[in-house]
C-alpha cells in the first residue's frame, strides 16, 4: 500500500517545484512558457507539451515560413537521457501585412506543440527535469531578438493512472485545433504557369456548405509572391485557387509543400480551417500533347519544305502566283536558260524575304516581343501600307498608268533590271502570302519556336524554298505551261481580272483595319486612296512616254509626290485618330455563342472537365476566315456543337495580344489559325487541320460524343 | 508581262514594310516596368551618400558592386556587425577591386533612419568599410530593385547587369554563432565571377528584418 501514497507525494512535489521553476518567464514583449499536457509521464508514452507564448499586443511572432522577413521561434532540446522530443507541430498563421511586404505569423499568443517520448526504462516515481532553450523574433514594424531557456519537472508515473490531464488540458485541445489536418479525401491538383501556382480543389462530402475564402501558405521562402491577392474561385464543386509565384526567385519547385486556410472554416464557424497538402506540381507542359507531331529538325524542314508548296494555293498568293505564271509564259520566249535564271532569282527573293522576316520575329522576340506568323498584319500601320500598294497594284494591273517612265536601275542594263525585278516579285508575293497558313506549317512554325535561331532560320528558309520550288520547275520547264495559249491580248484582260481581285483584298484589308482601328481608320484608307488614284490617273494621263518630256517629268514628279504625301498623312492621322484599345464585339446573330478567349476560364473549363472548342484566329487571316465560313458555321457543325454542350473560345489575333501569344505558345505554336479540341476526359488536346471542311469538324466532333457516353 | 510595273510600288512596299515594323518595335516600350531582375541590366540610380555626396551605379561601370541593405538596428543586421563579418566581408572584397555600396532605404523617423553627424559616428563605431552609405530615404531605389529585408545583397558585374540578388548567407538567423559555418552567397557569387566562372546560385530568398519603407 506504499504505492499511492508515494505518487501522491510526489505529485506534490512535482506541482511544488514547478511552481518553484521561473516559468513562465517574460523576456521583453513575450511571456514564454513550457507547459505538459499531463501531470506525469510514464515509461515509453509519448505526452504533449507545448511552448506557449503570450504576446504583446501589437507585436507579432513568426510562422515556419516567416514570409518576406523575419524569423521562426526555434526550440533548443536539453532533454535527460533516453528523452526524444518530435518536431513542432506549428498552428496556421495569418497574413501579416507591412506594405510592399507580407510575412505570416501570429498575434496575442502561440502555443507550439511538440511531443516528448520518454525512454521505455524509465524508472517510476522520479521527478524528471526538462530543459529547452526557446528563442525567437518578435516584431512590430521594428525586431527584437529574444532567448530564454525554460525548465519543467514532472513526475514519473505507471501507466495505469488515469487521471492524468492537467489543468493546461483546454489550452492544448484549443491548440490542436488550429493544427492543420491531414490531406485525406480531398482531391487536389497543383499546377503551373509563367506567373501563376494553380490549386484545383474538390473538397470532401463532410465539407459543407461553401468555402468563401481560400488562402495558401507555403512552406517554404521564395515561392509564391507573399503580398499578392490569391484568386479562389467555385465553379460547381470544384474550386481553384490562383496564386501569383514569386518571380524574383528563379525556382521552379517539383512539389506544393503548405498549408490552405478556410475562412469561416471547413465545415463553418469555429470548425477546422487549415489543410496540410504536399502534391507534386504539374508541369503546363501537359497541354502540349502534339508537340511529337514533330520528332525533330529534318521532319520539321520537311513540314516546312510541304507548307511552302501548298501555301501557293492559299486564296492570298492565287492572284500573285497567275501573274508569275504569266510572267514564265513570257520569259519563255527568251529562251530556257534566260527563265530559269528569272525563276531562280524569284526564289532566291522568296528565301530572302522569309528569312528576313524570320530574322525580324527573332530580333523582336529576343526585345521580349512576343510574335509570330503574319505578325506585320496585327499592325494597323502595316495593313494600311499593304491596302495602298495592293491598290495602286490593281489600278496598274487594270491600265490606269503605266510605270515606264521611272523605271529604276535604268542605267545598269537590261538584263540587271530585270533579274532585280524577279528577286522583288519573289519579295511581293512572300508579303501577300502572309496572312495565309497552310497545313503542315503551323506545327514546322512551331517547332521553329523551340529551336536556336539558326534551326529556325532554317525552317524558315525552307519554307520559302517550298513556296519558290513550283515557279522553278515551270520555269525550268516550260513546256508544261504549253497548254496556255500564246502570249497576246488575253494575257492583258486576265491581268484586268486580276486587279479586280486585288481590289477584293483591299476591301477585305479595309475590315481588317476597321477591327483594328475603328471605322475613322477606314475612313482615313478611303480618302488615301482616293489620292493614290488621283495620283495614278494623273501619271497615265500625262506621264505616258510619247509625251513631251517636261511634261512626262511634271506628271511622275506629281505622281511620287501624291503618293508620298497620301500614305504618309494617312498614317499619321491612323496613328492619331484610329481607335486603339477596340475590343472585337463578338456578335454573331445566330448560332451557338463564342466567349473571348481568356487562361483563367479555359482552366476553369477543363477542370469542370467540359469538352472545349477553341479557335486561334485573326481577321487578317484569310484561312481562319475562310474556315470559319466554310466549316464552323456549317449548319450541321453549329447543331452539333449545341448538342454536345461544347464550350467555344475564341482568341483573337487580329491585334498583338500577348495572352494568346503565349496560349498558343504553350500549344508549341505561333500562328493562325489552330483549332484545339478538348474532348472532355482526356486531359491532352486534339488539334484541327489548318484547312476544315465541315466533315473534318464533325469527325473530330465524334471523339468528344463516344468519350461523354462511357 | 512587262516586269516594269512592279518596280516602283515593290519598292514602296518594302520601305513602308519597314516602317510597319518600326512602328511594330515602338509599342511594348510603355510596358516597361523597372524591378532589377538577374540577368538583365540593373537599374541605374543616383543617391548621395552620408557625406552629401552623389554616387550613380553607371559610374561604377566596369567593376564589380556589391549593393547592401543595411538597417544598423535590425537584429539580423547586428549579427553580421556585432560578429565582425559585414565590415571584414566589405574590406576583403574592395582590396580585390569590388565596390560595396551600403543602401539605406528606411523611410525619415522609421528604424535605420540616419544622417548627418549622428550617421557618420555610427559608421564609425559600427566599423562600416564600404565605399559609401546611401542614404535612399524616400525608399524608390529599394522599391526598384525589389528590396525586401535587411540584409538584402545584390552582385552587380563590370558589364552592369545584376548577377545575384537574395539573402548574404544561408543561415536565416539572428545568432552570432550561425555566422560562422554559413555558406555566404556574396562570397561564392564574386569568386565563380572573377574566375571566369557560373554562378551557381544566382538568386536565394533574402532573410532578415522588412525594410522599413
Amino acid at each position: 500500500m506504499r504505492r499511492p501514497l508515494f505518487v501522491y507525494i510526489s505529485i506534490l512535489l512535482a506541482i511544488l517545484s514547478s511552481m518553484a521553476a521561473a516559468n513562465p518567464v517574460r523576456v521583453g514583449h513575450v511571456e514564454v512558457a513550457f507547459l505538459s499536457e499531463t501531470e506525469q509521464i510514464t515509461a515509453g508514452k509519448p505526452f504533449g507539451s507545448a511552448i506557449h507564448f503570450k504576446i504583446d499586443d501589437g507585436w507579432h511572432l513568426y510562422w515556419k515560413n516567416p514570409g518576406d522577413a523575419g524569423a521562426p521561434p526555434s526550440i533548443e532540446w536539453q532533454l535527460p537521457d533516453g528523452f526524444s522530443a518530435g518536431e513542432i507541430q506549428w498552428p496556421y498563421p495569418h497574413r501579416i501585412d507591412l506594405p510592399p511586404l507580407t510575412d505570416f505569423g501570429y498575434d496575442r499568443e502561440l502555443t507550439l506543440l511538440v511531443e516528448i517520448t520518454p525512454p521505455s526504462n524509465l524508472p517510476e516515481s522520479r521527478n524528471v527535469e526538462l530543459r529547452a532553450t526557446i528563442d525567437w523574433l518578435v516584431c512590430t514594424e521594428i525586431c527584437i531578438p529574444g532567448e530564454t531557456e525554460v525548465k519543467l519537472e514532472l513526475p514519473s508515473g505507471s501507466s495505469n493512472l488515469t487521471a492524468n490531464k492537467s489543468a493546461n488540458h483546454a489550452l492544448f485541445a484549443s491548440a490542436r485545433e488550429k493544427l492543420p489536418i491531414e490531406n485525406e479525401d480531398w482531391e487536389i491538383q497543383a499546377s503551373t504557369t509563367e506567373d501563376e501556382l494553380l490549386l484545383s480543389i474538390v473538397k470532401p462530402n463532410w465539407v459543407e456548405g461553401k468555402l468563401q475564402s481560400v488562402l495558401f501558405f507555403p512552406e517554404e521562402r521564395g515561392i509564391i509572391d507573399n503580398s499578392a491577392r490569391q484568386i479562389f474561385q467555385s465553379a460547381g464543386e470544384r474550386q481553384t485557387l490562383r496564386i501569383p509565384r514569386d518571380m524574383n526567385v528563379h525556382s521552379s519547385p517539383e512539389r506544393l509543400k503548405g498549408i490552405l486556410v478556410a475562412e469561416p472554416g471547413w465545415r463553418g464557424h469555429d470548425s477546422e480551417k487549415a489543410l496540410e497538402i504536399d502534391l507534386p506540381i504539374e508541369p503546363t507542359e501537359v497541354i502540349a500533347g502534339a508537340k511529337n507531331e514533330i520528332s525533330g529538325l529534318w521532319m520539321a524542314l520537311l513540314f516546312a519544305f510541304l507548307g511552302g508548296m501548298i501555301l501557293n494555293l492559299m486564296p492570298c498568293v492565287l492572284p500573285v502566283l497567275s501573274l508569275k505564271v504569266l510572267g514564265i509564259v513570257g520569259q519563255a520566249e527568251q529562251g530556257r536558260r534566260k527563265s530559269l535564271w528569272h525563276g531562280t532569282i524569284f526564289a532566291a527573293g522568296v528565301i530572302a524575304s522569309f528569312l528576313v522576316l524570320a530574322g525580324m520575329i527573332l530580333i523582336l522576340q529576343a526585345g521580349g516581343n512576343s510574335l509570330g506568323w503574319g505578325f506585320q498584319l496585327q499592325s494597323p500601320a502595316f495593313v494600311f501600307v499593304l491596302s495602298s500598294f495592293l491598290f495602286l497594284f490593281a489600278l496598274n494591273l487594270m491600265g490606269l498608268f503605266e510605270i515606264g517612265a521611272v523605271s529604276l536601275g535604268r542605267k545598269a542594263g537590261v538584263s540587271h533590271h530585270a533579274a532585280f525585278q524577279s528577286f522583288l516579285n519573289g519579295v511581293t508575293a512572300t508579303v501577300v502570302a502572309t496572312p495565309c497558313t497552310a497545313p503542315f506549317m503551323g506545327s514546322a512554325l512551331g517547332y521553329s519556336l523551340s529551336q536556336p535561331p539558326v534551326a529556325a532560320l532554317l525552317i524558315f528558309a525552307f519554307l520559302g524554298a517550298g513556296m519558290a520550288l513550283p515557279y522553278i520547275v515551270l520555269s525550268a520547264f516550260p513546256q508544261l505551261l504549253r497548254f496556255l495559249p500564246k502570249p497576246g491580248r488575253w494575257m492583258v484582260t486576265l491581268k484586268q481580272v486580276m486587279g479586280f481581285l486585288l481590289l477584293g483584298t483591299v476591301v477585305w484589308l479595309a475590315w481588317v483595319l476597321n477591327i483594328q482601328a475603328g471605322g475613322n481608320a477606314v475612313v482615313i484608307l478611303l480618302l488615301a486612296l482616293l489620292i493614290l488614284a488621283l495620283a495614278a490617273w494623273i501619271k497615265g494621263q500625262w506621264g505616258s512616254i510619247p509625251l513631251a518630256r517636261t511634261r512626262t517629268f511634271t506628271a511622275a514628279t506629281a505622281f511620287v509626290l501624291l503618293i508620298t504625301f497620301g500614305v504618309s498623312i494617312g498614317l499619321y492621322a491612323i496613328d492619331k485618330f484610329g481607335a486603339t484599345a477596340l475590343t472585337r464585339t463578338a456578335a454573331e446573330p445566330s448560332g451557338p455563342v463564342w466567349e473571348n478567349y481568356s487562361a483563367e476560364r479555359l482552366a476553369e473549363l477543363r477542370s469542370e472537365n467540359r469538352p472545349i472548342l477553341i479557335d486561334f484566329t485573326a481577321a487578317w487571316c484569310l484561312s481562319c476566315q475562310v474556315n470559319k465560313r466554310v466549316a464552323l458555321e456549317n449548319d450541321g457543325v453549329e447543331k452539333r456543337l449545341a448538342e454536345l454542350n461544347l464550350a467555344l473560345m475564341r482568341a483573337d489575333w487580329t491585334k498583338r495580344d500577348d495572352n494568346i501569344t503565349s496560349a498558343l505558345a504553350q500549344y508549341g505554336r505561333n500562328s493562325v489559325p489552330l483549332y484545339v479540341l478538348y474532348t472532355g476526359k482526356d486531359s491532352a488536346p486534339q488539334f484541327l487541320p489548318e484547312i476544315l471542311t465541315p466533315q473534318v469538324v464533325l469527325d473530330a466532333l465524334a471523339q468528344v460524343k463516344k468519350k461523354s457516353i462511357i | 508581262m512587262t516586269r516594269r510595273q512592279f518596280s516602283i510600288s515593290t519598292l514602296l512596299a518594302l520601305s513602308l514594310f519597314a516602317i510597319a515594323v518600326f512602328a511594330e518595335q515602338k509599342a511594348p516600350e510603355t510596358a516597361a516596368v523597372t524591378v532589377a531582375t538577374v540577368g538583365q541590366t540593373a537599374p541605374d540610380f543616383t543617391l548621395s551618400d552620408a557625406a552629401g555626396k552623389s554616387h550613380s551605379l553607371s559610374l561604377y561601370k566596369g567593376k564589380y558592386v556589391v549593393l547592401e541593405w543595411i538597417n544598423f538596428d535590425c537584429p539580423f543586421v547586428r549579427k553580421h556587425y556585432n560578429s565582425g563579418n559585414m565590415p571584414r566581408l566589405q574590406k576583403e572584397m574592395m582590396e580585390k577591386g569590388v565596390v560595396w555600396l551600403g543602401i539605406c532605404s528606411s523611410a525619415s523617423g522609421k528604424q535605420g533612419y540616419f544622417e548627418g553627424k549622428e550617421l557618420t559616428e555610427r559608421l564609425k563605431s559600427e566599423g562600416f568599410s564600404a565605399n559609401a552609405y546611401l542614404i535612399d530615404g524616400d525608399g524608390n531605389v529599394g522599391r526598384m530593385y525589389g528590396a525586401k529585408t535587411t540584409p538584402h545583397m545584390y552582385v552587380i558585374n563590370p558589364e552592369g547587369s545584376l548577377v545575384y540578388a537574395g539573402a548574404i548567407d544561408d543561415k536565416p538567423s539572428t545568432k552570432l554563432d550561425d555566422v560562422k559555418g554559413a555558406t555566404n552567397y556574396i562570397v561564392a557569387a564574386l569568386q565563380a565571377a572573377m574566375a571566369g566562372k557560373e554562378i551557381s546560385t544566382k538568386s536565394t530568398v533574402s532573410y532578415g528584418c522588412s525594410v522599413k519603407y
